[in-house]
Formats: C-alpha cells, structure tokens, sequence
C-alpha cells in the first residue's frame, strides 16, 4: 500500500481530479512533471487505475423484464389466442361460402386450376351442350383460370360452352324465319319479321356480353378476396410457426446451458479434490 | 413500470429533456413516456449501486419517476432534468439505508439465475467467461458495499454516470473539495480491499 512520502500540495484531490480528467491544462502538465520524478504517486496513480477498471467491471443485475414479455402477451389481438385449427377451418369455411356465392367450379388438371362460375347448366347431355336440350340459353357464361402462384388473371375461354349454346339458338332461329318465309304470309310482312328478329338476335347477344362483363368483375373480386384470406392465414400460420420454433430453441438452449454449468461445477469441484 | 433498455422508434426520441419536460407539464403523457424511457435504466442503476438490492432498486426506481411526474408542474428548469431527477432518486437511496439502517447487501451467488445469466452474456461469450464475468462483478460490489454511504454515492456518480466533481456536489450538497476527498477516500479502501481478493489481486498494482 502507498505510504504518504509525498508533500504535493493538495495531492489527494489532485490525483483525483488528473485520474478524472478534470485538471485544468497548466495543473496537469505541473502534475505530469511530478510523477516523471515521484515513484509514490505514481504507482497511487497507477494502483487507482485499476480500481476505476475493476469498477467497470461492475453490472448491475441484467434485468431482462419478465413485464414485458407479459405485456408484449397480453397484447397480442384475440385471433392469436384462437387455436390454429379453428383458424383453418373459419379459412374455409370463407372460402366454402365465397364459392357458393359465386357459384364457383373449381378443377385442377394438366393446365392447372380453374375456377368457372355462373348459373349451373345441369341438363347438359353428354353429347355436348344443345344437343338434347334446345329450351334455354347456356347460362354457364365465362370462366377464369388461376394459374400457379395464385395468379389471377380473369378472362374468358376460348371453347366457353356458352358460344355453342348461342350459335344453336341463332340456327333454330334463322330455321324458323325460313319456314316463314316458305309460308302463306306476304312478302312485305317476311321481310318486316325477318329484320324484328335480327334485330332481337342482336339485342340478346348485347345482354349476354354485358352480362358475362359483369360476371367476369364480381368473380375477379370474390377471387382477389380469397386469395387475400388465404395468404393472411398463412402468415398468420407462418408466424405462429416461427414463434413455437423460438419457443423451442430457448429451451435447447437453457437446457444445454444447464449441462454446461453443471460439468463446469463438476470439473472444478475434481479439480479442487 | 418495467426496468429494460428500450429502443423503439418514437416520435420524441429526438427531443431533448427540457422540450419533453415542457409538453409533459401540458399534459402530454406520451412525453412523459419517453423520459422514462430514457432515464429508468440509469435511475436504475444508480439505486442498486447504491442500495445493493435489486428489488429494492426497482421500488426506488419508480418511486422516483412518480415523485417526478407529481412534483412536474413546480420543475422550472433551474437545474437539468436529469439532475432533478438524480437527486429525487438518491434521496429516495438515502431514505432506504436509513430506514434499514444497514449497509448495502450484496446478493449471494447462489441467487443467480441461469435464464438472466444466460441472457447477459455476449453471443461469442463462452460459460467459463460468464461466469468470470460475474464473478469479478460480486467482487467489486461487495468492495462497494464496505465504503460509507457518502463515499460510494461519490464513486457511483463519477464512475458510471459520468458527472462531473461540480455537479456531484450540487446535487448532494457539499463543497467540490468534500467531493474529491470522498472520491480518493473511497477509492484508496476499494485499492485495498480489491487487492486481497485472488479474482482481482492480479489486475492491481
């Protein structure tokens, strides 16, 4: 331990303050000039320099807040507390009702899914639309395709039943202006009903475009709707996922760490006997 | 109120105390928020280096945050929030030795908790190192515990909190000169008492 050899004056709150930094310039450079001479200060110097690196060495406990991770808990919105299966099932259950509303069709082949709506045509015969069943128009009016990756690009078939249906009303159709033409009316009068009738062709065929634009936007909709649902189900899943992993790791980890601690304990407690 | 180190992005973050402490006075409690933010991990710190127990440090801790936001409206800036703030939490510290009329208590080893060890360590930290780590730490705390209140206050305050000899005496009230006394007193029996321990004897001179 340093004895008191030295008479600088104010010595004690000089070393304080050079160790501090809160010298003024001309004292320091005074307090430098003595230590190149002073063994005493200088060793008090160096000694009190090592308490100030031990003191670094001084934490306070870490306090990781068990608080706040109740907190962050209890803030979590309610549809983290429902279970992951009742999330899948309200998933498709949505999506079960969106097809209904829309009516939908949905197959997977070669060319991959296809999504059709519209009124369903159940008295279509095997031998292809119109064949045995002249009484209505088609009302199976377009179709989508989604493509992989949830593409969603809307637009109609090229081989759309639809068309067939229509051509073979404007056949019966022309069919029966010609049996009128062949008939007892005047000429005049066929050629009247005959521009009526073109005319109508042409009114139908206006309702039926319209009618398949606007199917084509309510199905664009429904089908950005699910797609939206359901890549919010998988994040949601996602999350869920990743966070049971966590869950998972800190606990390998904690264990691990236990074992390690022991075999420490372990190894030193030998080491000692 | 929790104790952690909190970093999130805030709107205030960039103001400075005195702006905070204004719009708190006029009722913006999210200003409030913030200096807490900002100040319980030091508050925190300077009551367990103080009072040696850290749940104790943490009622300190928030006493002194409530006794701010109540005594608020009389702050008028004479001194530096932080300063205010300090000088609430050590005589809050002071108030607690005196009513336990004890020491500080250093917590045994055996108190250590393996998740908050865990937790403390640096990623490339081997277990060996942790535990030197802390170690070291009790050893200094219990060195800190066998200085005089007054002493210990002074080598908290410069060591870890970085004020300067002026605004250590303003704050507990004594000439600049009883500051430095303090330091070198307290630094001498920490000298000593650091240089009979194995852990740290090597590292003293």
């Amino acid at each position: 331990m340093t004895e008191m050899l030295c008479g600088y004056t104010d010595r004690d709150e000089t070393i304080v303050a050079f160790l501090y930094d809160e010298l003024d310039a001309g004292r320091r450079r005074d307090f430098n000039a003595h230590l190149l001479t002073c063994t005493v200060c200088r060793d008090e110097v160096a000694g009190l320099r090592g308490v100030r690196t031990q003191l670094a060495r001084w934490e306070p406990p870490s306090v990781i807040s068990r608080q706040s991770s109740v907190a962050s808990h209890s803030r979590q919105s309610w549809w983290r507390t429902i279970p992951a299966w009742a999330q899948v099932a309200a998933a498709l259950l949505f999506f079960g009702v969106s097809a209904g509303v829309a009516n939908l069709e949905i197959r997977y082949d070669q060319n991959g899914v296809s999504i059709r709506t519209g009124w369903s045509n159940g008295s279509r015969g095997p031998g292809g639309p119109g064949a045995s069943d002249r009484s209505g128009v088609s009302s199976e009016v377009r179709s989508a395709k989604v493509g992989q990756g949830l593409n969603t690009a809307v637009g109609p078939a090229a081989d759309a039943p639809w068309r067939s249906d229509l051509a073979a009303l404007e056949q019966q159709l022309k069919a029966e202006l010609r049996a009128a033409q062949t008939g007892a009316g005047a000429a005049q009068t066929v050629r009247a009903a005959s521009s009526s009738d073109a005319e109508t062709l042409r009114r139908v065929r206006v309702m039926l475009d319209e009618s398949e634009k606007r199917q084509q936007r309510e199905l664009a909709l429904r089908v950005a709707e699910v797609v939206r649902d359901v890549n919010a189900q998988r994040q949601v899943d996602l999350r869920n996922i990743d966070h049971t992993l966590g869950i998972v790791r800190n606990d390998l980890g904690v264990e691990v760490m236990k074992q390690r601690q022991s075999l420490n304990l372990l190894y030193r407690a030998s080491q000692r006997q | 109120m929790s104790i952690e180190a909190v970093s999130r992005p805030s709107p205030h973050m960039t103001w400075t105390d005195e702006e905070l402490v204004a719009k708190s006075i006029r009722g913006d409690a999210e200003s409030f928020n913030e200096l807490v933010l900002r100040w319980e991990r030091p508050i925190y710190a300077l009551a367990y280096r103080t009072i040696g127990r850290e749940e104790d440090a943490r009622d300190v801790c928030q006493e002194t945050f409530l006794r701010a936001f109540r005594a608020l409206p009389g702050f008028r800036g004479q001194a530096k929030f932080s300063s205010w703030l300090y000088r609430i939490a050590l005589n809050l510290c002071r108030d607690w030795i005196r009513r336990e009329r004890r020491t500080p208590v250093v917590q045994p080893p055996e108190d250590v908790d393996l998740l908050e060890l865990a937790a403390a360590s640096e990623p490339s930290e081997s277990i060996e190192d942790l535990v030197a780590r802390q170690d070291l730490s009790r050893v200094v705390e219990r060195a800190m515990a066998l200085l005089p209140e007054e002493q210990r206050t002074a080598i908290v305050l410069k060591e870890f909190h970085g004020l300067t000899f002026q605004e250590i005496a303003d704050l507990v009230g004594c000439p600049l000169s009883t500051i430095k006394t303090r330091l070198y007193q307290g630094l001498t029996v920490l000298r000593r008492e650091l240089a009979k321990n194995p852990t740290t004897k090597g590292t003293m001179l």
